[in-house]
């Protein structure tokens, strides 16, 4: 099967420190791949380089056998060949943020339809309705004429894997969705991304939910200093952990 | 004409308050009020081009290109300094002879122009109308207070959350919309409390209008409050110029007092759903 997503050999550089030193990474549809590692390790980075939120300084991005073209400017910085590209890429690659990051002048309905109508040229009514299915499904479409302000963390990030879902994204990133989460809420996130899993969705996730990694991926991936440590299905990865530095952030962490 | 009024009205007033009513509403009295139009236009003009001047300059200090940077630096720190007054007097004259030195260097022979004292000869020279001198005062009140606009709208550019931006960029829109649909339109919240204040300002600038030789409501009240001496009647009334001032704080007020409830409304709408719930 081919891939989804296909990231090679990324490295990145902010000034002269590395923090990515080479991670490829390939999802093949209806792969749900947790990326785990104690904080700066490079994970949350590593996921901004696939929709090039943060440019990497080498390395290649396919999605859906499309290569993205790259260059290096006159400066010696990477720029995309052709911004429309990326802006293309973007629109098929859902993101979920920590920090949610819902539009606060919109309210939800109008977060959730904004980039369908805007950005792939969704029919209004169309993109009505499809927001409010989606609104449903993360079971939210009652305050669909609230604004982001008056949610709870869970409700805005259901929100937003709403409006990720919107876009009928060939894979989703999840950027440690729960971490800003009060601990009662950190369920009801869960629970809308394990349905997302069981329903096939490509997914990749940065987390800190030991748990949801074990119960829900079929792929975890252990970062430590900017490269992969160690990788493999839940079972093995965390029953019989090979390298010390999993063994030890595995002991460190507890798996609910 | 104010035989036309309701009879009971006359009645109220009397003899005297019917000839003071007269006074108040001869010609000149009403060319003053008429006048109002003037302070109006430029204050809405200028205000409006203050903003568009903001939003650019505003837009340069952000931009990623270093000359348009320096050149909304330049713009904002320069204008700034400079007294409104001086601006209002530099800026109008000097465009006008720039004009006319174009058109005496197209139209006007060297004779022409050495007959004329040097100056632009008859074809090249051009009169400036109060309608000129207005949209130059317009000009010259949104170049100034565009400065002041510009570091406001800068600022508030800086305080719309970075995530909400990155989000709109993860979801495909281009470098343009982020910035319209997205980082202008939540802007107004951050920006409306000191544009309010920009617009105050530009409100009082407003009473300057006569420097370009616009009879404005200052220029009026000069005039109608002046010691009236006429040689048939005789002294008509002494110095009553802070009266006619008088009429224009309590004018001014008004208008502050009507800027700040629509304010008050421009900012209820930007901040609709901005509000935090807790």
């Amino acid at each position: 099967m081919a891939a989804v997503l296909d990231v090679q050999n990324i490295h990145k550089r902010f000034g002269s420190l590395e923090v990515l030193h080479g991670i490829s990474l390939q999802a093949e549809a209806g792969d749900v791949i947790s990326l785990i590692g104690s904080s700066g390790s490079g994970k949350s980075t590593f996921l901004r380089c696939i929709n090039l939120l943060e440019m990497p300084d080498e390395g290649e991005i396919q999605l859906a056998g499309e290569m993205i073209k790259l260059k290096t400017n006159h400066k010696g910085r990477r720029t995309a060949v052709d911004p429309k590209q990326v802006q293309h890429l973007r629109s098929r690659v859902g993101m979920v943020f920590q920090q949610f990051n819902l539009w606060a002048h919109l309210n939800i309905l109008e977060n959730v339809m904004e980039a369908p109508v805007r950005v792939q040229g969704v029919d209004k009514a169309e993109a009505r309705e499809l927001a409010l299915d989606y609104l449903n499904k993360v079971g939210i479409a009652h305050k669909a004429d609230t604004y982001p302000a008056f949610l709870s963390g869970g409700q805005q990030q259901r929100v937003a894997i709403a409006r990720a879902l919107a876009m009928r994204p060939d894979a989703i990133l999840f950027d440690e969705p729960t971490s800003a989460l009060d601990p009662e809420l950190v369920g009801e996130v869960l629970n809308v991304m394990r349905k997302l899993a069981e329903e096939g969705m490509t997914m990749l996730v940065v987390t800190h939910e030991m748990g949801f990694a074990r119960d829900v991926s079929n792929k975890v991936i252990f970062l430590h200093q900017g490269l992969i440590e160690e990788q493999g299905p839940p079972s093995e990865v965390f029953s019989q952990p090979k390298s010390e530095r999993l063994k030890q952030f595995l002991s460190n962490t507890s798996i609910k | 004409m104010l035989e036309m009024l309701p009879t009971w009205l006359i009645d109220w007033l009397g003899p005297d308050g019917m000839a003071n009513l007269a006074y108040l509403t001869n010609g000149k009295h009403l060319a003053w009020y008429a006048s109002v139009r003037y302070t109006l236009i430029a204050a809405v003009c200028g205000a409006g081009l203050a903003v568009i001047f903001g939003l650019l300059g505003a837009g340069a200090k952000l931009s990623k290109f270093a000359p348009l940077r320096w050149l909304g630096d330049i713009y904002t720190t320069m204008v700034r300094g400079v007294p409104d007054v001086l601006f209002l007097l530099f800026f109008p004259l000097a465009f006008e002879q720039g004009i006319e030195y174009i058109m005496a260097k197209m139209y006007c022979s060297p004779d022409a122009v050495a007959a004329a004292g040097g100056v632009a000869c008859k074809e090249a020279q051009w009169f400036l109308t109060t309608t000129e001198y207005l949209v130059m005062a317009c000009f010259s009140l949104g170049i100034v207070y565009g400065a002041f606009a510009a570091n406001v709208i800068y600022g508030a550019l800086k305080a719309v959350p970075k995530g909400q931006l990155e989000a709109a960029q993860a979801f495909g829109f281009n470098e343009r919309e982020v910035f319209w649909r997205f980082q202008v339109r939540q802007m107004w919240v951050y920006a409306l409390p000191g544009l309010s204040n920009v617009w105050l300002l530009l409100l009082k600038a407003t009473s300057l209008l006569s420097l370009l030789q616009i009879t404005d409501i200052v220029a009026w009240a000069d005039r109608l409050g002046a010691p009236n001496y006429l040689p048939m009647a005789g002294l008509v009334h002494p110095d009553w110029r802070w009266k006619y001032y008088l009429v224009l704080f309590i004018f001014y007020i008004l208008l502050t007092f009507i800027s700040e409830r629509f304010f008050g409304f421009l900012q209820a709408r930007a901040s609709r759903g901005m509000a935090r719930a807790n």
